[in-house]
């Protein structure tokens, strides 16, 4: 019977991790994988869900990656309490199959936990699923909001991404911050509810610090439209002081690119609240300086003080000829917040702690990630810092990469707590 | 006017690159009765095979001015080659087939030529740099019109032109028209209607790669483009004729003009408006604008 294209998928990641820990077993002398004391010998068996087709593929894909490279360097050192790791995926596709799939790794392939989705759509469909199977879901980018309400403000197995509109936030404060004088905005974002709910927090968030401002135009482009230039006649009939998009895949470097052979940047500033999901991609021939680019929660040359990053951009770039994107981090963060929360567990109990028991572990935690400190908050939801700044050229690649970056803290652009209601929380601020 | 020069030059630019994808799909369906699914993605295809061609070339001192004569090479390569292997490898298999069949071995090219291009070229998007800016922009009465824009339809309107003579002037043409017509005459007097259907998925899926090539400097690939253009491919032939390439030509504007003229003015009505005409052609005029004229 033939194969199908997922279980094919799985089966080259499959050995292509064979083939990494073979290949890392190779220079040095692997450590040997013997379980501590009251910890059962068999394998972890960690799911993970990434997006490896349409427009998810990028981001899905480099949150793979670092999935893979996270496990042959566990396994090199030894494993988790010298259990070592098992990967197990199942593609991330409609809500529908995730709900299916999840269910699989949880009673069929037994895992320990399950990292990944990114759709939103989806993790609404498999936060409640989580907790009714008392699985451990660590999400790398799916959230359990509808629009910007928190559905599920208190979990005990589902650890969510950060809020949705958080980079719409951050990218409202700092065009306040670069470019005080505007006057007129328009808007053109993915129709779907991330781009809806982006435009709007960053219309609320900029009229609270510009109540001047004029938001002349919104335009609804589907999600994963690949030709702009009606898009961009229409941005030039906006005539706007400034163009926001919350764009943040393949379709970030089409709009860039036509803009600028349009000439629209001569006339309008640019806010690309999550354009560094593709920051690769966007090259200096056609990306003018000094426009805002977020790079969601990871920047690959964030600082060069962090020996965590810097081996890890390296390692990522020798084995891909990439610079990784931001999911990168979401996907080594879970993993790490899991081992360590299980280690932690351990030197307490002194056994393989329960789901349950690292899931208490979890609420709270802070560790060392890619790009520093990261952590889940009491209500279980992930807390990062977020990179943003202005579009540079001064730099050895040919893409552009930022200067006078940001690095804006859950603080600012989180919601205090998960059931808070964002309209009431922006309202409260000071000016 | 600057405005409406904005929104007519886009639109036109739209209609270009959906005539060339929509004519693919007017030429099989005309002569071979197959609605062919894939050409979309035969779209794709092209657009990374240019991208990597064109690079590959300026890596190695080629002048960027000229990149265009390597660009439609390899959309023309890339379809002569293609083509003929699909053809004869799956396409043969399914003519005398239920059109359920055909439908479903096209759809499935479609899913593994995606797969083929993120096994060649993997899931990030593909772009050339700004190399088609070498040609600069033109202001036409206020308006900024990139030139790389406007050679793309330019490249269009010589396609349609020679589609045209090679339909009404050649032998190969009015063996094209005369098969559409009918196909049991034709091979009764003799013409050998697999070397026919060869040549006519081949130049089907010339114009599916020729189109993609030709686009992608203005913007970047990705593994879905193709999926995106079908459904806009299949309004273009509802609303010109199906198997009509007058009707894929007239049909592309309407889709092209509309669509952009929908987002300067109303947003949020882009699609409806252009279905509001495809059911307007369905309910009305059931064979479409041209569907009378075949091929």
């Amino acid at each position: 019977m033939g194969k199908t294209r997922r279980e094919f998928v799985k089966l080259v990641g499959g050995a292509a991790v064979g083939a990494g820990m073979l290949l890392a077993g190779r220079g040095k002398a692997q450590a040997q994988a013997k379980p501590a004391k009251g910890v059962p010998s068999g394998p972890v068996r960690i799911g993970a869900m990434p997006g490896l087709s349409g427009v998810i593929a990028v981001p899905g894909t480099a949150a793979w990656r670092t999935t893979q490279m996270w496990a042959e360097e566990v396994n090199a050192a030894g494993g988790i309490l010298g259990r070592k790791v098992e990967l197990s995926m199942e593609e991330e596709t409609t809500a529908k199959d995730c709900v299916e799939r999840f269910r699989k790794l949880t009673l069929e392939t037994k895992c320990d936990v399950i990292v990944g989705l990114m759709s939103t759509g989806n993790g609404l469909a498999v936060g409640p699923l989580a907790e009714e199977l008392g699985q451990l879901w660590l999400a790398w980018d799916a959230t359990t909001q509808k629009g910007v309400v928190e559905t599920m403000p208190r979990t005990k197995f589902s650890f969510r991404s950060t809020d949705n509109e958080a980079e719409a936030i951050g990218g409202a404060i700092l065009t306040a911050k670069f470019f005080p004088n505007i006057k007129t905005v328009v808007g053109i974002n993915n129709d779907y509810s991330y781009g809806r709910d982006c435009w709007d927090a960053y219309q609320a968030v900029l009229k609270h610090f510009n109540p001047n401002v004029k938001f002349v135009d919104a335009l609804w482009p589907k999600l994963g439209e690949t030709d702009f230039t009606s898009h961009i006649a229409a941005l030039k009939k906006a005539n706007a002081d400034l163009i926001m998009t919350s764009f943040w895949s393949g379709d970030v470097p089409i709009l860039m690119k036509q803009a600028t052979a349009a000439g629209l940047f001569k006339r309008s500033k640019a806010c690309f609240t999550t354009g560094g999901g593709a920051h690769y991609t966007l090259k200096k021939e056609f990306t003018p300086e000094g426009i805002i680019l977020g790079y969601n929660s990871f920047y690959f040359k964030w600082t060069d003080t962090w020996p965590l990053l810097t081996k890890f951009v390296n390692a990522y770039y020798a084995k891909y000829k990439e610079y990784p994107v931001y999911e990168t981090d979401h996907a080594y963060f879970v993993l790490q917040a899991y081992k360590e929360a299980v280690e932690k567990c351990y030197s307490i109990l002194g056994r393989w702690p329960t789901k349950e028991e690292v899931g208490k572990v979890l609420s709270g935690i802070q560790v060392p990630s890619l790009s520093g400190f990261r952590g889940y908050r009491e209500d279980n939801l992930m807390s990062c810092n977020f990179f943003m700044g202005l579009t540079s050229h001064k730099n050895p690649y040919d893409f552009v990469t930022i200067n006078q970056m940001e690095v804006l803290t859950p603080v600012q652009i989180m919601k205090p707590f998960a059931g808070a209601k964002l309209y009431d929380w922006i309202k409260g601020w000071k000016s | 006017m600057e405005t409406i020069l904005n929104i007519l030059f886009s639109g036109v630019f739209h209609a270009s690159t959906l005539f060339l994808v929509a004519a693919g799909l007017q030429v099989v369906f005309g002569v071979q009765k197959v609605f062919n699914l894939a050409c979309g993605t035969f779209y794709g295809l092209g657009a990374y095979f240019g991208i990597t061609v064109v690079k590959c070339l300026v890596e190695h001192n080629f002048p960027k001015a000229l990149f265009i004569v390597p660009l439609i090479a390899a959309g023309l390569a890339l379809g002569l080659v293609v083509g003929p292997i699909i053809e004869r490898g799956l396409m043969k298999f399914v003519y005398d087939r239920d059109e359920t069949f055909q439908l479903l071995l096209t759809f499935g090219l479609v899913m593994m030529l995606e797969d083929v291009i993120k096994f060649i070229w993997g899931t990030s998007p593909q772009s050339m740099g700004g190399i088609d800016m070498v040609y600069g922009q033109l202001n036409v009465l206020g308006a900024t019109v990139p030139v790389y824009n406007l050679v793309v339809i330019l490249c269009s309107l010589i396609i349609a032109g020679l589609i045209s003579w090679l339909l009404m002037n050649t032998r190969f043409g009015r063996i094209i028209r005369a098969t559409a017509d009918k196909r049991e005459m034709g091979e009764a007097l003799g013409i050998n209607m697999k070397v026919v259907y060869l040549k006519v998925f081949t130049l089907g899926t010339v114009l599916g790669t020729l189109g993609g090539a030709l686009v992608v400097p203005a913007g970047a690939a990705v593994s879905e483009m193709g999926m995106d253009l079908i459904v806009l491919a299949f309004a273009v032939v509802v609303i010109g004729g199906l198997g009509s390439m007058k009707g894929a030509f007239v049909g592309a504007l309407i889709v092209g003009v509309l669509k952009s003229l929908a987002i300067s003015t109303y947003p949020e009505m882009e699609m409806l408006t252009i279905y509001i005409i495809v059911i307007a052609v369905l309910v009305i005029k059931p064979q479409g604008l041209f569907g009378g004229s075949r091929v």
